[in-house]
C-alpha cells in the first residue's frame, strides 16, 4: 500500500532542485483538483467542497467540543476562512501519494484544528460527552438493546473524551474521519511515526478504560 | 530503553496495519507474528517487528470502529452556512477595482448662458466665424449637456475641452491689438519696398488708410 506522505520537507529534499518535483506534483490529480481549481478561479464554485467536507468537519468539531452549536460555529468559521484564503492554498500530493490523496482534506483540517483550539481557549470548557449522538448508533425498533448500546457507546465516547488532546484528536480522525495515517500527521503536525504510536498508546488507554481484553466484553462484536 | 522504543514502534506499526484493514472494510489475516509476517489482505507482508496484535487493542478498535460515528449537522445548518458562504464568495468574485466606488451622476444643465456677452448676439456672431469643429463644440446653447458623465477623468477631459473650444473661439473673434497691427503694418511696407514674399498688393495697405 503506497502511503501519503504530508509530513514536513526535510532540510536535504527542501534544498535539492525542485523543478523535477514540482513538474511531478503538478502531474498528479489530486481528488479535489479539480473542485479547488474550480472554486479558485470562482469563489462561488466553492459549494461543491463546502458539501463534500461539510459533514466530515462538523463531527471532527462535534467531537472536540461535545456541543452542537459549538460544533456549528466551529464549522462556520472553518469554511468561511477557507473560502477566503484558497487562493493561498498550493496542492502538494504526488504520484507516491496514492489515488485517494487530498491535500485539500488536510489544509482544511488544519483549519479546523486551529479554529477549534481558538475556540476552546476563548471558553475553557472540557467537552462533555455526546450522549444525544450516541442514541444515534441504536436500532429505534429494539428499545432494550437501544438502551445497552447507547450506553455502551456512550460509555466509549467518554473513555475518548477523557483522553489527552493529541491521543484524541489522532483516534478521532482515523476513526471517525477514517483518515491515513499520513493525513492524520499533516493535520497534528507530526511525522507518520509519530502518529502511529499516538494511536496505538490511545488504544490501549481506551482498552484499559473500557476493560476491553479481558474476556468481558472482548467477543461482544 | 531503545529496545522498548522499537517495540513499542513495531507495536505501532502492526496497529496501524490491522486499523488500515478494519477500516477498509477488509480482514486482517489473523493472529500473525514473527514466523507469519504481517500484512493485510491484498498487500504484501510486512515482516514482522514484534509479536502478535495486543488482543485488547484488537477489540477496542473493534468496538470503536462501531461506537466511534459520524455526526452529520441539520439541514438547517447546513443551508444556512451555505448561504453565507455564497454571498462571501460573491464578494470574493468581484473585488473593487481603482475608481469602481465612483458612480453616475447627470451632468449639471446650464442656465443657457451666451460665451460671448450678455445678450448672446456675440455668442452667435462668433460662433458663426469659427471652423465647423470648433464650432460644434462652442455651441452650448443649443447642446443638451444634461448627460451622465462618470465623476472623475471623464469629467475633466470635458472641462478641459470646452475650456479650449472657448479660448480658441475668443482668440479668432477678438480683433488685433495695436501694437499687432503697427508690426503687421511695418512688414507689409518693408515686403511692398523690397518685392519680398511677404509683398501684398496696394488694397491690402489702403486698409490702415
Amino acid at each position: 500500500m503506497v502511503r501519503p506522505v504530508f509530513g514536513r520537507v526535510s532540510v536535504t529534499r527542501r534544498a535539492a532542485p525542485a523543478r523535477a518535483d514540482r513538474a511531478a506534483r503538478v502531474a498528479h490529480l489530486d481528488r479535489d483538483r479539480a473542485l479547488v481549481e474550480a472554486a479558485q478561479l470562482d469563489p462561488t464554485r466553492f459549494d461543491a467542497l463546502y458539501r463534500r467536507y461539510l459533514a466530515q468537519v462538523y463531527s471532527y468539531a462535534y467531537y472536540e467540543l461535545g456541543d452542537h452549536h459549538d460544533a456549528e460555529d466551529a464549522t462556520e468559521r472553518t469554511f468561511l476562512a477557507a473560502l477566503t484564503n484558497l487562493s493561498r492554498f498550493e496542492e502538494r500530493a504526488r504520484p507516491a501519494d496514492g489515488e485517494g490523496a487530498s491535500t485539500f482534506r488536510v489544509w482544511l483540517f488544519q483549519i479546523a484544528r486551529n479554529t477549534i483550539a481558538n475556540q476552546r481557549r476563548g471558553r475553557r470548557r472540557r467537552p462533555a460527552a455526546p450522549l444525544d449522538a450516541a442514541a444515534l448508533v441504536a436500532d429505534p425498533l429494539d428499545l432494550e438493546g437501544r438502551a445497552a448500546v447507547r450506553d455502551e457507546a456512550a460509555a466509549a465516547w467518554n473513555a475518548v473524551g477523557r483522553l489527552p488532546a493529541d491521543r484524541r484528536r489522532a483516534l478521532v480522525l482515523r476513526f471517525v474521519e477514517e483518515m491515513s495515517t499520513a493525513e492524520i500527521a499533516g493535520i497534528l503536525g507530526r511525522s507518520e511515526g509519530a502518529v502511529r504510536v499516538l494511536i496505538h498508546r490511545a488504544l490501549r488507554t481506551v482498552a484499559r478504560d473500557l476493560g476491553e481484553g479481558d474476556g468481558a466484553r472482548g467477543s461482544r462484536r | 530503553m531503545p529496545l522498548d522504543r522499537d517495540a513499542s514502534t513495531a507495536d505501532a506499526l502492526l496497529t496501524d496495519l490491522y486499523l488500515d484493514a478494519v477500516l477498509a472494510g477488509r480482514s486482517f489475516r489473523g493472529e500473525v507474528g514473527l514466523d507469519a509476517g504481517i500484512g493485510t489482505a491484498g498487500s504484501t507482508p510486512d515482516p514482522a517487528p514484534s509479536g502478535r496484535l495486543d488482543p485488547a487493542v484488537r477489540a477496542v478498535s473493534d468496538r470503536l470502529r462501531h461506537d466511534l460515528v459520524r455526526v452529520h449537522p441539520s439541514f438547517r445548518f447546513e443551508e444556512r452556512l451555505a448561504t453565507r458562504l455564497a454571498e462571501a464568495a460573491i464578494v470574493l468574485r468581484v473585488p473593487a477595482a481603482v475608481g469602481a466606488e465612483g458612480h453616475v451622476v447627470p451632468f449639471r444643465s446650464p442656465s443657457r448662458r451666451p460665451v460671448g456677452g450678455p445678450d448672446g448676439t456675440a455668442a452667435a456672431m462668433d460662433a458663426d466665424h469659427l471652423p465647423a469643429g470648433i464650432e460644434t463644440g462652442l455651441d452650448i446653447d443649443r447642446r443638451d449637456l444634461a448627460r451622465p458623465l462618470l465623476i472623475g477623468g471623464a469629467l475633466t477631459s470635458a472641462a478641459l475641452s470646452l475650456a479650449g473650444a472657448a479660448l480658441v473661439a475668443w482668440r479668432r473673434a477678438r480683433p488685433g491689438s495695436p501694437m499687432a497691427r503697427a508690426a503687421r503694418a511695418v512688414r507689409d511696407a518693408h515686403d511692398a519696398a523690397t518685392g519680398g514674399p511677404g509683398h501684398r498688393l496696394p488694397f491690402d495697405t489702403r486698409r490702415f488708410d
